[in-house]
């Protein structure tokens, strides 16, 4: 078996060889302030949609609380009645005058009235 | 850093052409050997700040080598069975193709019989027989003992040897 070299390389190879290879350590490129920080910007971001999805999820629960105290009676009657021609009925605002009103378009006698009115006096 | 490109450029300086037989012996082919170069010393520059002289800085940069090249041949034929590919004979078909080699047909029966021993083996017989390593250097690079060193060469070499008088007689 002999040793003797039997392959080459293309003419001139080592002297480029060296070269190549030295340039290396420029050759490796160092990450930009973006590649530095885009993991930071990463991880904001994901920060970010986590505060505005909790922000939609709690304020809607906010929200359903607030409308528990909302008045369906005044929503109803706006929907039953959009033009107001039904009057609402609430008792606790009804004065003297408007019972005796509501009586005397209902042709009470006027006997019956004066009745009333001296229940009032007692 | 400075002082790091310095010692960088050094070890280009006295290695690289000692590497590149090497490699070129295990690969069997110029521009294979030229790649995986590349290879080899971007991994000794990135691995150069860590180095803290426990080994010789000469073991620590044929180990890299040695490491890279048996990588390099996996992978190989880990691609070539991906592409239904035959795995056999791969660094053999290369010798036999190869445009710059410019030895006898004896030299290159010698290359393809080397080319045909377990990846092991071959590293051990290129590294004793073509780089010319003692077997001491070789057992710090390779981290095997002196002792199976020894043996494994001596199998490599029947083997060539065998391979050698078969080709012989088929011609």
């Amino acid at each position: 078996m002999t040793r003797k070299n039997d392959i080459s390389t293309p003419e001139g190879y080592f002297q480029h060889l060296e070269e190549q290879l030295k340039a290396i350590p420029a050759r490796e490129v160092k990450p930009t302030v973006i590649q530095r920080i885009s993991p930071w910007i990463a991880y904001a971001a994901s920060l970010a949609v986590l505060a505005a999805v909790g922000n939609f999820i709690f304020g809607r629960a906010a929200a359903v609380e607030e409308d528990a105290g909302w008045d369906y009676v005044s929503y109803l009657s706006r929907s039953l009645d959009p033009d107001g021609q039904i009057e609402l009925m609430e008792t606790d605002t009804l004065s003297d005058e408007d019972i005796r009103s509501f009586l005397i378009a209902d042709n009470i006698s006027v006997e019956h009235l004066e009745t009333l009115d001296h229940e009032e006096d007692y | 850093m400075e002082n790091l490109q310095q010692k960088f450029d050094q070890i280009v300086h006295e290695y690289s052409e000692k590497l590149y037989w090497h490699v070129r012996r295990m690969v069997g082919s110029h521009e294979d050997a030229d790649d995986l170069l590349q290879e080899i010393f971007l991994k000794i520059w990135t691995n150069l700040p860590a180095f803290r002289g426990e080994s010789q800085l000469y073991t620590w940069i044929w180990r890299i080598a040695t490491n890279e090249t048996l990588n390099h041949l996996r992978r190989e034929k880990v691609r070539a069975a991906l592409r239904f590919q035959s795995v056999d004979g791969l660094v053999e078909r290369r010798i036999e193709g190869d445009p710059y080699f410019n030895g006898t047909a004896a030299q290159r029966e010698l290359a393809k019989a080397v080319a045909r021993l377990p990846e092991k083996q071959r590293q051990v017989f290129i590294l004793r027989w073509w780089d010319e390593l003692s077997y001491e250097d070789i057992s710090a690079i390779t981290g095997t003992s002196v002792g199976a060193l020894k043996a494994s060469y001596h199998i490599a070499r029947e083997k060539i040897e065998l391979n050698l008088s078969d080709a012989e007689v088929s011609k």
